[in-house]
């Protein structure tokens, strides 16, 4: 007689795919969003293309990424007053291996709604001389409503700091020189049209595919690429883009090690993905332990984050100590 | 030029909980390329906006280096290498890293209240800095300045000299020397040289005459002395920035016993163009009563053999005595001496009285006779049986001046004799004040041979050791050498006030005389290049690390290939030779023919009676001597050693 086997072995037995994968209690951002739909801009079907490792398109490439952070500060009467540290950063990576910052960008913001605070507070806010984002009345009213508008803001300042700086260093690359963008691509007309900026992204809220290219697209393996599409729908500027799996996701789960990669819509780039694709797998090393993204985290990547915290105000930190009542003096 | 570089900061404090700053550590980060090394001095100085600390400056030397990079753990780079090795050096991107320093606090200024070091920039030190640190601006100004340049501190370019307090290293303050280091590549023997030409240089005006006297034990070791060795422009630029003259030594006097022959000297310095300025060391039977006991106490401790030495030496030796046995002794010699122990024992035996003469058995009389009798033949070179004495010139040494004896090539027992006799006669003279300079360094290489930390309590330890606990008070200095400084007696190297270590044996390190220093302290001390040593000095609150340029004197491994030695000549040679020496005119068939058909005996006592004389007419002098038998030296009042104290764990 056989020994009873657990259903979690019999379906493997039975042909699924062994995963170990405990979703995030909370998923930050909701972008469940309805399937945007793609154009296949590299041949009829969606198709896995072995990716052999190649070197990296030019002696120095730039990496951007930005970093955000807020806390709120303060009540009045029931209106939360935030304060947000939003910041981007490029690192530049030369022949020694070592990247270095190469230009930075910060913005320190106010997120309230200025017309529910009293005067005094208001004044006070006004004569400090920071910049204040003034939430609408539709987006405040209750305080949880407010901290989710506040955080729609914070998300949209830390965007607006990076595709600012993107656009600067795209204009300043050199002739040989790569900008590789943490992010999309397509929410900036400059970088979406140049022809050595990549986006690397490495959430996948959006789905452009269905049924069967859908479940290719995800299940690509190590070492692999998907055929070239262009993503339709909500697109601000066109990119081609593909998928390349970094690392094998058996045992851990359909996104684990996935990245999509943005590039401009031009033939150019469905003729260099493979090539880039090689020299984005040799990225996987160093490895960006211990960040728990590391099976997607661009070690330089990782990099200019580690530097942009490393600057980033300490008081904005949530609070170490107990949060019980100060007591005395 | 060293301060040109000051507003650039090579490195922050860094603390944290774990690592926190203290009043006497500190921690900082530099760039990864950077000249900050193990033994670096460094200046903290808190001084942007909102610092704490501000206006304190904080002098340290780098103990320790770390280097580590974000990897959590040994197994994320297997993963990113996929196992292979060679893959983890093709990584696109370097990661990042970091150069942690330990700093030990020399000098915090203000001193009080004594706080943890700000968590300030970092400076490299210029010369200013490196003397605020190592509170040498107490002794290099002011109106009596004492300062000996030991060598350079050097970092990264920079250097600065390094000095040495001469009231704590050549007394009254503290005294003495010791330095160890394995053999060869520890330039124990070439510091010392240098030291002492920086001494004779440096030797500050008010503090008077300083002369030297070093045991020459290794070979020809310190033979050349006055000889120009080869010096590379290096070596000449490290002179001129420590202000020594890059030259040998200008007054140099070789004292060495002779051979078995008693006419050929017992050196290496026999080269014809040098051996004139050799002297012989030669001591007769008086002298080496005197230091009885250091014969007598090598093996064995013997109350009575010491009362029948001191009976010899008050009683018998150049007076008339009679032996009880009818016959009439005037003893001057050890030939005089043998024949008062044969009427001894003749007479003992003849009577068949007893076993005791006057009090002493006859085992102690046979006893003392058989140690006397080892001792002019052990050392035949260096006691005379017969004729007298010839000495370094106690009372009259002079200024700046190294008196060199050689004892490499004599047994150990003459060694022990030699080394008690002279330390003892400069202790006695400084006592008086009447040695002729203020203060003697001794210097006394392979110290564990001498004062070895285990083994008896040998006469010459004993002197080392009073020498190391009294004599900073007389001027008397010690500067030892040896390879172990584990293996010599606790309280000799103790006493040192400056301790200085070359080129360290791992093993000796991990012994517990070595447990204050950090591991990376040792493994620079285990590698430390020649040239370069490690200082400690009451001033210096850390060792210290300095260079010294090679000494200028001939190396004696190069003086003998430049002046080989004489062979040993037949003894009617050499007794040629030696006249020769004092009196140029003299012709070779002069000599040969005065002595063909007299004994050695009376030829080497005519010899000696020459030397000492220096009479205008060597020849005749020479011939009138051996016709006669020479008196000994007037007797004169027998000096009494006074005892040394008993080594004990207490040091007074
Ligand atoms: N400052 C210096 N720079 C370069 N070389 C040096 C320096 N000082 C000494 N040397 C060389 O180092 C060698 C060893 O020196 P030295 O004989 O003084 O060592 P030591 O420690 O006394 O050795 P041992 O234990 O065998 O007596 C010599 O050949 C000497 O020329
Ligand atoms: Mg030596």
């Amino acid at each position: 007689m056989t020994p009873p086997r657990r259903w979690t072995e019999a379906i493997v037995a039975a042909g699924a795919v062994r995963a170990a994968y405990v979703p995030e209690a909370s998923t930050g951002r909701s972008d469940a969003l309805e399937p945007a739909g793609a154009e296949l801009v590299e041949g009829a079907a969606l198709e896995l293309h072995p990716v052999p490792l190649a070197a990296a398109p030019g002696p120095v490439i730039s990496f951007l990424d930005g970093i955000q952070r807020w806390a709120v500060v303060g009540y009045d009467g029931a209106t939360p007053i935030v304060r947000a540290h939003v910041a981007a950063a490029v690192r530049r990576r030369g022949p020694d291996r070592r990247p270095r910052t190469a230009d930075e960008a910060t913005r320190e913001l106010v997120i309230t709604r200025l017309a529910a605070l009293s005067a005094p507070v208001r004044r006070a806010l006004e004569e400090a001389g920071v910049e204040i984002v003034d939430l609408a009345a539709d987006e405040t009213g209750q305080p949880g409503r407010a901290l989710r508008a506040a955080h729609g803001r914070v998300d949209r300042a830390r965007e607006d700091v990076e595709r600012e700086l993107g656009e600067r260093c795209a204009g300043r690359l050199g002739p040989e020189e790569w900008l590789v963008v943490d992010g999309l691509l397509s929410e900036s007309r400059v970088l979406a049209e140049h022809p050595r900026v990549l986006g690397v992204i490495k959430s996948h809220g959006a789905q452009y595919f269905e049924g069967a290219a859908l479940e290719r697209a995800l299940t690509v393996p190590a070492d692999h690429r998907t055929s070239a599409f262009r993503p339709l729908g909500h697109q601000h500027q066109p990119v081609y883009s593909w998928y390349l799996r970094l690392w094998p996701w058996q045992g851990n789960d359909l996104l684990y090690g996935l990245l999509r990669i943005e590039a401009r819509p031009h033939p150019a780039s469905v003729a260099q993905a493979t090539a880039l694709s090689g020299w984005l797998l040799r990225e996987r090393a160093p490895v960006s332990t211990p960040d728990a993204r590391w099976d997607r985290l661009l070690y330089p990547i990782h990099d200019v984050e580690t530097y942009l915290r490393s600057r980033a105000p300490r008081d904005l930190l949530p609070a170490a100590g107990s949060r019980l009542p100060k007591t005395g003096s | 030029m060293i301060d040109k570089s000051r507003p650039i900061p090579v490195g922050r404090v860094v603390a944290t909980e774990l690592k926190p700053a203290t009043p006497h550590q500190f921690h900082f980060w530099t760039a990864n390329e950077t000249t900050i090394g193990i033994g670096a001095i460094v200046r903290v100085e808190a001084s942007e906006r909102g610092a704490l600390g501000v206006g304190r400056v904080v002098y340290g030397v780098v103990t320790d280096g770390f280097a580590y990079s974000d990897l959590a753990t040994p197994l994320h780079d297997v993963v990113g290498a996929e196992g292979d090795p060679a893959r983890a050096a093709e990584a696109p991107t370097v990661r990042q890293e970091i150069r942690l320093w330990t700093a030990a606090v020399l000098r915090q200024i203000p001193e009080e209240p004594l706080q943890p070091v700000p968590l300030g920039q970092v400076h490299v030190a210029g010369d200013a800095d490196v003397a605020q640190a190592l509170r040498m601006d107490a002794y290099v100004g002011g109106a009596q300045p004492t300062p000996i340049p030991i060598g350079l501190y050097t970092s990264g370019g920079l250097e600065a000299p390094v000095y040495l307090d001469a009231d704590f290293l050549l007394g009254p303050e503290a005294a003495h020397l010791n330095i160890s280091g394995v053999s060869g590549l520890a330039t124990k023997t070439s510091a010392v040289e240098f030291l002492l030409a920086s001494v004779f240089r440096h030797f500050p005006a008010h503090k008077g005459r300083i002369a030297a006297v070093c045991f020459n034990v290794k070979g020809p070791d310190l033979c050349f002395l006055d000889r120009p060795g080869e010096l590379d422009a290096e070596d000449r630029r490290r002179y001129a920035r420590l202000d020594v003259e890059p030259r040998p030594f200008e007054r140099v006097r070789y004292f060495a016993p002779f051979k078995a022959d008693g006419v050929n000297l017992n050196t290496l310095r026999t080269h014809p163009d040098l051996v004139s300025d050799v002297d012989a060391l030669v001591w007769g039977l008086q002298e080496v009563l005197d230091f009885a006991e250091v014969l007598l106490n090598r093996d064995d401790i013997d109350a009575k053999a010491d009362a029948f030495i001191d009976f010899l030496a008050d009683r018998v030796l150049n007076k008339e005595f009679d032996d009880g046995f009818g016959r009439q002794h005037r003893v001057q010699n050890f030939a005089d001496l043998d024949a008062l122990f044969r009427a001894i024992f003749d007479g003992l035996e003849a009577t068949g009285r007893s076993d005791m003469w006057r009090t002493h058995h006859i085992a102690t009389i046979r006893k003392v006779r058989n140690r006397l009798a080892n001792i002019s033949t052990r050392c035949k070179g260096l006691v005379t049986d017969d004729g007298p004495s010839n000495d370094l010139p106690w009372g009259e040494l002079q200024d700046r001046t190294v008196y060199v004896v050689d004892v490499a090539n004599v047994d150990p027992l003459g060694q022990d004799l030699v080394f008690a006799r002279v330390v003892s006669k400069l202790r006695e003279h400084l006592e008086r004040r009447d040695l002729g300079v203020d203060a003697v360094v001794v210097f006394v290489d392979e110290l564990n041979k001498y004062a070895p930390a285990d083994g008896p309590e040998t006469y010459v330890k004993k002197m080392l050791l009073d020498i190391s606990e009294r004599g900073r008070y007389l001027g008397l200095v010690l500067f030892g050498a040896e390879q172990f400084r584990s293996q010599v007696h606790r309280r000799i190297v103790g006493n040192a006030g400056t301790l200085v270590y070359g080129r360290m044996d791992m093993d000796e390190l991990a012994t517990p005389g070595y447990q204050v220093l950090s591991p990376a302290t040792k493994i620079k001390l285990a590698t430390l290049p020649i040239g370069e040593l490690m200082v400690r000095h009451p001033h210096f609150t850390q060792p210290i690390f300095v260079r010294f340029p090679r000494p200028a004197p001939l190396r004696g491994r190069d003086g003998v290939e430049r002046f080989p030695p004489a062979a040993d000549l037949p003894f009617e040679d050499a007794v040629v030779r030696q006249l020769v020496q004092l009196d140029r005119r003299i012709r070779p068939n002069q000599v040969k023919d005065l002595i063909t058909d007299r004994t050695a005996e009376d030829v080497r006592r005519a010899l000696a009676g020459v030397r000492r004389a220096r009479p205008e007419d060597a020849l005749a002098y020479f011939r009138k001597a051996l016709g006669t038998r020479i008196a000994p030296a007037a007797p004169r009042p027998r000096h009494v050693v006074p005892p040394l104290n008993p080594i004990s764990e207490e040091p007074y």
